[in-house]
């Protein structure tokens, strides 16, 4: 067991492509921390370094307090989960597990016990014998994670490692991952573009944009303090809704479009340097959890006249696709490129009560949660505190 | 044959088509339509049976009846008369066909063997190649796709014991001038060494195939699993490779025993009988003894040698690989 520390740590390859600039992290013994991002990121390429399969173009690299900058894969004691879980196809489930045992000249017997008790974790104890091919998506997975488990490494590096799964196995592996990892005590490097995965399996949270580290932190903080709208838009799901709007002259008020919000007194003293805003654009974040379905004759000075759009039932919620007449701000990077086909221009997103009892084109008034709304600023996009 | 991945596939798509054998439904319901259709079917399919059975199994069937009978040779032609086992116990007792049957099994698994373990070697090295692979590949084909009577005359003019190119090279370092293929042992390591620089690059090529279809990532696993390179090579790249050096080695060994054409050109069985394959032997029993029978039984006896050999071959093969799969 060691930690993993990493010191402007970057990576640039020989065509000038800069995947990965000046990144620090620390990962402490027996963490979890989860590497999180679009695709192209960087995230997957961070892992591989630690793992020793990507060289290291600037800065250092420590595992267990000893820099590893130059050691090869197999004398870092680093376990790794791949996405495609790599198995060895021509040997049996036993042999998968035990390989690196071997290797490492274990006797037979204890090569032997070690295997079956990474089995019994994982109840693979009745597959030992059966070639990957014979195995499902899951228990191949399983494989994959006893392979790792099975040494004691010093971490465990795994690279999107639920992804080929279906989303009901996805959702039962993410737990059972965290358990055996919480029993072994390891840190872990998880690498993942699911932010729900990211959200619901780390101890902390690292947010990765283009090579370069947005925020690292545990999951409620990166929700309710993102630092930017790129993470403020890629932690939710669905996403936060993105709105240009302006600040009234003395900052009480807000307007998305013709309509008008008031910004309660309490925001400010949480975000003081909102006011050096005033009487001037600001984007807009609303959380579709902080919407409501607005009550009849209540308070309207926090709540939006909407028309809606589409609805969405899920038994136990109601996503309601609405739209207002406030222009939507898009962070591209942060949603997936086939979502961005589906999201349509204009239309925010409400998650409220399931029994709604409007319909598609008619108007609803939505209550919105003021203290929680977030404020970036539109030309560095940073959150404005 | 072994399990290639995929390949194997394809061939048994292709196999179906060809002989579309009757799906169990299909014969409930076979109604006059689908017969009509494979009655079509085998009428255009007739001209190219036919032929095939004109050059190939009629050949073959009549080398075998050739084979048991008394053949008597006349001006006027020949006459096959009573049936007879006598050119095979005639076979059995030459020893020029035992000689020639020793040695076309040594000459192939000497041939054979070194050419996987160069060829591997050689497509190891190519797979990695990050610039000009394709280009590589190309020149290593050169001699392969040379017809074998024109590189065999290649050959001759290197070993020529006059002015050949190793006498001058031999003599000019000093190491005397020795006769390639003047005494039975140099002559059938010369023709070996012609052998594998003709072949090594089509069991190259077939093995770089195989590489480039194994996937990255159980290389990358073996490394983090703390691997080393040659355990990584003889623990995971050589059982993976198992199937295609299979295929290629299948290829060869079918070949190598019908070796004919490298040894006409460039020793013409000798010196003495050192370099008679059973082709060859075969061949001249038949055309410069004017035999057919016990020529027929040679050619006979090789096929059948041939075959068994390669069945038991893919029996032993395909119990060790398994039916394992690339993921």
């Amino acid at each position: 067991m060691a930690s993993i520390l990493l010191e402007k740590v970057g990576k640039v390859y020989p065509n000038g492509y800069r995947a990965v600039e000046n990144l620090d992290l620390e990962i402490a013994e027996g963490e979890f921390l989860v590497l999180v991002g679009p695709s192209g990121c960087g995230k997957t390429t961070v892992l591989r370094m630690i793992a020793g399969l990507e060289e290291i173009s600037t800065g250092d690299l420590k595992i267990g307090g000893a820099v590893v900058n130059d050691l090869e894969p197999k004398d870092r004691d680093v376990a790794m989960v791949f996405q495609n879980y790599a198995l060895y196809p021509h040997m049996t489930v036993a042999e998968n597990i035990g390989f690196a045992l071997k290797l490492r000249k274990l006797p037979k017997e204890e090569v032997r016990r070690k295997v079956e008790e990474a089995a019994e974790i994982l109840g693979l104890s009745e597959w030992l014998d059966r070639k990957p091919k014979q195995l499902s998506g899951g228990q191949r997975q399983r494989v994959a994670m006893g392979r790792a488990i099975v040494r004691s490494p010093k971490a465990f590096l795994m690279d999107e490692p639920l992804s080929n799964l279906d989303a009901k196995l996805r959702v039962k592996m993410r737990s059972e991952v965290r358990r055996i990892q919480e029993r072994l005590g390891v840190a872990t490097v998880y690498v993942t573009h699911d932010q729900v995965e990211a959200m619901t399996m780390g101890d902390r949270v690292a947010v990765m944009r283009d090579g370069v580290l947005q925020q690292c932190d545990t999951p409620q903080q990166l929700y309710d303090h993102p630092v930017n709208q790129f993470v403020g838009a890629f932690i939710g799901s669905p996403a936060m809704n993105l709105y240009e709007a302006k600040l009234g002259p003395d900052a009480t008020v807000i307007s998305l479009g013709s309509q008008t919000l008031r910004i309660p007194e309490s925001t400010f003293a949480r975000r003081p340097a909102l006011r050096g805003f005033a009487g001037r654009m600001v984007t807009v974040g609303i959380r579709p959890e902080d919407l409501s379905v607005a009550i009849p004759g209540g308070p309207t000075d926090g709540s939006l006249i909407t028309e809606v759009q589409l609805l969405e039932a899920l038994g136990s919620e109601m996503m309601v696709h609405f739209s207002i007449d406030a222009n939507l701000v898009t962070e591209e990077a942060a949603a997936e490129e086939e979502e961005d086909i589906l999201v349509h221009k204009g239309e925010g997103v409400a998650r409220v009560a399931p029994d709604l009892t409007v319909r598609t084109g008619e108007t609803l008034m939505l209550q919105v949660a003021m203290e929680r709304i977030h404020f970036f600023d539109p030309e560095t996009t940073w959150a404005i505190w | 044959m072994p399990d290639l991945p995929g390949k194997q596939e394809k061939l048994t798509v292709i196999a179906e088509r060809v002989e579309a054998p009757p799906r169990p439904e299909a014969k409930l319901r076979r109604d006059s339509h689908t017969r009509r259709m494979a009655r079509v079917g085998w009428a255009m399919s007739t001209p190219a049976l036919v032929f095939v059975g004109l050059v190939t199994i009629f050949p073959i069937a009549f080398s075998f009846v050739l084979s048991f009978s008394n053949v008597v040779v006349s001006g006027s032609g020949f006459a096959l008369e009573n049936p007879t086992f006598g050119n095979y116990s005639e076979l059995f007792h030459s020893s020029v066909w035992r000689y020639s049957l020793a040695f076309t099994i040594f000459y192939t698994v000497v041939t054979v063997l070194v050419e996987v373990v160069l060829g591997t070697m050689i497509a190891l090295v190519v797979e990695r190649l990050t610039k000009g692979r394709g280009l590589m590949m190309s020149l290593l084909l050169l001699p392969w796709s040379m017809i074998t009577v024109i590189s065999a005359e290649l050959w001759q003019y290197i070993f020529e014991g006059t002015y050949g190119v190793l006498q001058a090279i031999f003599q000019a370092v000093g190491l005397g001038s020795p006769v390639f293929l003047g005494t039975p042992t140099s002559a059938v390591v010369a023709m070996m060494v012609a052998d594998i620089w003709k072949t090594t690059p089509f069991v190259a090529v077939i093995v770089v195939a195989g590489l480039v279809m194994l996937p990255g990532e159980i290389f990358e696993a073996a490394s983090v699993d703390g691997a080393s390179g040659w355990t990584t090579f003889f623990k995971i790249t050589l059982p993976l490779l198992r199937p295609t050096i299979a295929i290629a080695v299948l290829f060869r060994i079918l070949q190598a025993f019908g070796l004919f054409d490298l040894p006409f050109v460039l020793t013409g069985g000798g010196p003495g009988t050192a370099t008679t394959s059973l082709a060859i032997l075969s061949y001249k029993v038949m055309f410069e003894d004017i035999a057919y029978g016990p020529g027929a039984a040679v050619a006979v006896s090789a096929t059948l040698l041939v075959i068994l050999g390669s069945l038991a071959f893919l029996k032993v093969f395909r119990s060790q690989v398994g039916r394992e799969d690339v993921q």
